[in-house]
């Protein structure tokens, strides 16, 4: 979707890029320095009154940032829970490490050992085969392509591809496991040594906890089937539909890394927006398409625990960890992260010790709860399925996946920064990204291009045209559909891109242009050609004498005013002229550079240093 | 004894072998159709045949119940691939036959459906092997023309060494195990048992993989050479029965007076083989059968089952298994776990590697599962088949079965689990056993029993192993 710009992106390839203009932007912002004419524009997924105009009073402008705050508050009541939190003064004795393992389903056309289709709002135990069912006699047939998907979550998460991996049985019984076990990858996965790295644009706020980028090793990949769904029917019936029975999962198991709950939810967030990248998974965790289990421990931040400590793969001197299992959303990742850590932190400063158990979290809840301890844990029995034989991956499958891999949102954000060709803010490019599964992002990218063989004659539009489309796709289209779902035939990117060369060749103001793009927005079949010519759009700039009379005219009437900047040399009085010469013409016939230049002729005063 | 439902208990009465609990079921239409006029092509080559099915096979016209209450009234939605080869060659299926609860046991005992019995000398009621005694059973008295079995550890050889029909194990994976009730799923094996090895081979042929696959396991052999025959000295156990022991010589008189030579070979690895069988086959049990919860099919305990103080279906199982199957499943869940697996579980498989080894260090052919490189190592000193005993004892009567302690169970299958464990194909064919008149005079007409001997091949040489078993079935007429 996104060929025509591949090419160029080959200069961004190397992933542990560090994102200076992140960098800069993480840094804290006093309220008072955002100028008036940008705040409006952040505000423009948060504020219900629309495109910005440029004579907003300041108070206004107050207002809306102190709106926009609460309302990200809202959006993520963990944020500023934590940063009351972050204050708690046990926390700069204890520290916390977390692991997540996160499943996933792919998105696959069959099942992963039966060539029964998968599916999602199917009726139930209607795509079910027979080993599906586990029936007697049936044997698994391992589905090929679902190792594509699988394959590109693991590359897109920097993982060595194994090129021998093997299939296990885990077992226990649930009603849910028709077989008695899951068919998983245990002793042999097929991705290892991955990692992830967060940038301050991946958190909430663009504020990284952690200051900067800060990477996460991924352990492994593994596939593995998904289980059935079990319908309660009050008060003691279990319905069972075997229709998400051997749905091919994907899991991923990140090293313990992670210190805070806001990283791990961001993580978790990242991992989500890089498979979806990919178009390796089926649906978003709040569909049940991504789940969560979280590793939990703390430790004392000045003692070594040294070998006294717990390790895991290679991480050593780690506190008494407890699992959390079956994290359906973000937000209860970070709640149930915070929850247990303070949990486990009251226990150690009242003298107890932390058990190794399992817990579970219900979202709004206090505290985690007990499933079940040590004593009751599980022995899988992991066994070598002895029906499925090796999966063999060769180096050629890894290379064409990894050379056909869809741009991953990190490299995209990247492009479309630092490229000279788009030059957005980091903000404006993870909001185009996010915006409509991405196609907003390739409506951006056509309206450039077809400003780009505009204006490929002339260099000093030509680099402008990047910057401005942002604002036209983000802010002026951007708000017109902020109520509505995205359409991009509504204003055809041609259109917009007709209207925005007018703007930038001065042809019309661009309050003509934000008058055509809602025009067209509420349904003008015509042209923007046409509906220019038809409604006499066309600017007419004034001529030079015409420029000279009028300031002319405007100095004889405020006598005085010419006399504060002769004698009392008040220059900035000059603008006053400007805006006057601006109000008394028709919209946009005016320039304020050439009006400013005529009066300082007339008044004789020395031309402006063109600021650069 | 016999617990079968009544529909299909009248028409097992009908027999006069009922009492020997042969069947589970019967088809009520398993009359056999007679030859048509186009028998002769391939694909009718079992036309009017009668063919008995273990009743571990899935069929879909007759319930499958693989000997066990937890299936005792299962019928499956589908044919196994074997059964529907065998329809399509245009086979009539006669019934399924009884077996040890879900292929673990040695003698046919352990069925919910009663124990199968052969008739010995005056009467006695005699063990006809395990678990597809049901099938040898029913060919030995004519009930089918050919009956499939299934071979985890010896269950074919074993009852057909038992009740002097052949029983054929092929290679590991030549004959589908879709729709095969798995016990032990990397030893289960298809096998096919007849009163001649002509009758086998019609069998095989229709059911095993295609020709073209075939060839590629097949080794070139000029045909009608003198083949070495190997003598594996670690089968001369002490416990081996004399009688058997002058058969076995017996029986390579017979092969050395057909022109072949005979060659003393050794398997060092096999002393271990059973007891490596019998940690691995249990561990995959436990994993096979943790399937059968009565949720989805078979039958469930009545009341609830599963509650906060127990395991999640443990009174469905426990009510469902019989003591043999609860045994190796208990057995199997040890070796497996966290605690165990590296001692028993990883010590027997290397084991069953060890054993692999063994036979690929003395057959001549190389083994074609293994890599290019091994490949190209013949072993002209090496030997084409083994022969030795296919059990160590002549069948027991069943009354001394009732006291014999599990473990004695186990060791009847001695001989059969290391060609299991490698993968071999291997057939029993029965010798009769000549004794010496006090011999005769103490056990009667006893004596005119037969034993099977035992032809082991390189992995792929089933054509051979047919060849050599149809030359010792000549010379035994000669």
């Amino acid at each position: 979707m996104l060929a025509p710009t591949r090419t160029a992106l080959s200069a961004f390839s190397t992933r542990q890029f560090l994102c200076q203009r992140c960098l800069r932007r993480a840094k804290p912002q006093p309220l008072a320095s955002a100028s008036p004419a940008r705040v409006p524009r952040r505000n423009f997924q948060t504020d219900g009154n629309g495109p910005s105009k440029d004579d907003l009073p300041f108070r206004k402008v107050l207002k809306d940032v102190a709106k926009q705050k609460k309302k990200l508050s809202r959006e993520n009541p963990g944020s500023s829970k934590n940063s009351q939190k972050d204050k708690d003064p046990r926390l700069e004795k204890w520290e916390l490490t977390v692991g997540i393992e996160i499943h996933a389903e792919l998105n696959t056309a069959r099942k992963l050992f039966s060539s029964a289709a998968t599916s999602i709002n199917a009726s139930p135990n209607t795509h079910v085969a027979l080993f599906d069912s586990a029936f007697p006699g049936s044997q698994p047939q391992f589905q090929v392509e679902t190792l594509i998907p699988a394959l590109r979550a693991a590359l897109a998460l920097n993982c060595d591809i194994q090129h021998k991996s093997t299939f296990d049985r885990k077992h226990y019984f649930y009603q849910d496991q028709p077989a008695g076990y899951q068919i998983t990858q245990y002793y042999e996965p097929f991705a290892r040594d991955g990692h992830v790295t967060l940038y301050p644009h991946d958190f909430p706020g663009g504020v990284s906890p952690e200051g900067g980028p800060v990477t996460i090793g991924i352990k492994q990949v593994q596939m593995e089937q998904d289980t059935a769904k079990t319908v309660l029917q009050p008060p003691s019936t279990h319905l069972l539909d075997f229709n998400r029975v051997s749905h091919p999962l994907v899991e991923i198991i990140t090293l313990p890394q992670l210190h805070h709950p806001r990283t791990a939810a961001a993580c978790v967030r990242k991992i989500q927006a890089i498979l979806k990248d990919v178009n390796a998974v089926t649906t978003g965790m709040e569909m049940g398409g991504l789940r969560a289990d979280v590793n939990v421990s703390v430790r004392e931040r000045n003692i070594s625990l040294g070998s006294a400590g717990h390790s895991y793969y290679g991480v050593t001197g780690l506190g008494q960890r407890t699992e959390i299992k079956n994290l359906a959303s973000i937000k209860a990742v970070e709640e149930a992260i915070i929850a247990e850590r303070d949990r486990q932190i009251e226990l150690l400063e009242g003298g107890g010790a932390v058990e190794g158990e399992t817990r579970g979290w219900t979202l709004g809840s206090k505290t985690t709860r007990r499933l079940r301890g040590k004593e009751g844990e599980i022995d899988y029995r992991y066994m070598p399925d002895p029906d499925i034989a090796p999966v063999i991956v060769g180096t050629a499958v890894v290379e064409h996946l990894q050379k056909t891999l869809p741009r991953l949102s990190d490299d995209c954000i990247k492009m479309l920064v630092d490229s000279k060709e788009y030059q957005l803010t980091s903000k404006d490019a993870s909001t185009l990204i996010l915006l409509d599964d991405g196609d907003r992002l390739d409506y951006y990218l056509d309206v450039v291009q077809k400003l780009q063989s505009a204006f490929s004659g002339n260099q000093k539009v030509f680099d402008r045209v990047g910057k401005a489309a942002g604002n036209w796709v983000l802010m002026e289209l951007g708000g017109l559909f902020k109520n509505e779902y995205w359409s991009e035939s509504r204003v055809p990117s041609s259109e917009l891109a007709s209207i925005i060369a007018h703007v930038l060749r001065k042809q019309i103001t661009g309050r003509t242009g934000k008058l055509l793009l809602s025009t067209k927005f509420d349904g003008d079949t015509r042209s923007v050609e046409q509906i220019i010519a038809d409604e006499d759009m066309l600017l007419q700039p004034l001529s030079r004498p015409e420029y000279i009379s009028l300031a002319e005219k405007l100095l004889q009437e405020k006598s005085d005013m010419v006399q504060d900047i002769i004698e009392k040399g008040q220059h900035q009085k000059v603008k006053w002229f400007v805006g006057q010469m601006m109000a008394r013409s028709a919209e946009g016939a005016v320039e304020p550079g050439s009006a400013e230049e005529v009066l300082r002729e007339l008044l004789k005063l020395p031309p402006v240093e063109q600021p650069k | 004894m016999s617990r079968l439902p009544a529909y299909y208990k009248s028409i097992a009465k009908q027999s006069k072998f009922a009492h020997l609990n042969v069947f589970i079921s019967l088809a009520e239409d398993a009359i056999a159709i007679p030859p048509t006029s186009d028998s002769n092509e391939p694909r009718h080559k079992l036309a009017g045949k009668r063919i008995a099915i273990k009743d571990n096979i899935c069929t879909s016209d007759l319930p499958t119940t693989a000997g066990s209450g937890i299936l005792k009234d299962f019928i499956s939605p589908y044919d196994a691939t074997v059964v529907k080869q065998l329809r399509d060659a245009g086979a009539t299926i006669s019934g399924k036959t009884n077996m040890d609860e879900f292929g673990m046991g040695s003698h046919s005992v352990h069925s919910f459906f009663g124990t199968v019995s052969q008739v010995g000398a005056g009467g006695v009621p005699l063990s006809a092997g395990g678990s597809s005694g049901g099938s040898a059973v029913a060919v030995k008295y004519g009930q089918c023309d050919v009956a499939l079995g299934t071979d985890t550890g010896g269950s074919v050889r074993l009852p057909a060494a038992y009740t002097g029909v052949i029983g054929f194990k092929p290679s590991y994976g030549l004959l589908s195990r879709w729709g095969v009730i798995a016990y032990a799923n990397s030893l289960d094996t298809v096998g096919i048992l007849a009163k001649s090895v002509d009758t086998i081979q019609s069998a095989f042929d229709p059911t095993s993989l295609p020709p073209s696959t075939r060839s590629r396991l097949r080794h070139p052999r000029p045909s009608n050479s003198p083949l070495r025959i190997g003598i594996p000295l670690e089968y001369n156990i002490s416990t081996l029965q004399p009688s058997i022991r002058k058969t076995w010589i017996r029986a390579l008189h017979l092969l050395e007076s057909k022109g072949h030579t005979l060659h003393i070979v050794s398997l060092p690895a096999t002393r271990h083989a059973l007891s490596a069988y019998y940690i691995l086959a249990p561990a995959e049990a436990s994993s096979n059968l943790a399937k059968y919860d009565g949720v989805r099919f078979g039958s469930r305990a009545d009341g609830k089952d599963g509650t906060p103080e127990s395991v999640l279906f443990a009174k469905t199982r426990g009510a469902g298994f019989g003591p043999e199957v609860r045994r190796r499943i208990l057995l199997g869940a040890f070796s497996l776990s966290a605690q165990a697996i590296d001692n028993y579980f990883i010590q027997a498989q290397k084991i069953r590697r060890l054993v692999q080894r063994d036979f690929d260090s003395v057959f001549r052919a190389s083994n074609p599962l293994l890599s290019d490189i091994e490949e190209e190592m013949g072993n002209d000193g090496g030997v084409d088949v083994l022969l030795c005993p296919t059990a160590p004892t002549l069948p027991p009567r069943i009354s001394e079965l009732e006291s014999q302690d599990p473990v004695a169970e186990t060791v009847n299958d001695v001989f059969t689990v290391p060609a299991s464990l490698a993968g071999l194909p291997a057939i029993s064919v029965p010798i009769g056993v000549r004794r010496s008149s006090n011999e005769i005079k103490e056990k009667g007409a006893e004596a005119e029993q037969a034993t099977g001997m035992q032809i082991i091949g390189q992995y792929g040489d089933d054509g051979l192993v047919l060849d050599v078993a149809r030359q010792l079935e000549e010379a035994v007429l000669e």
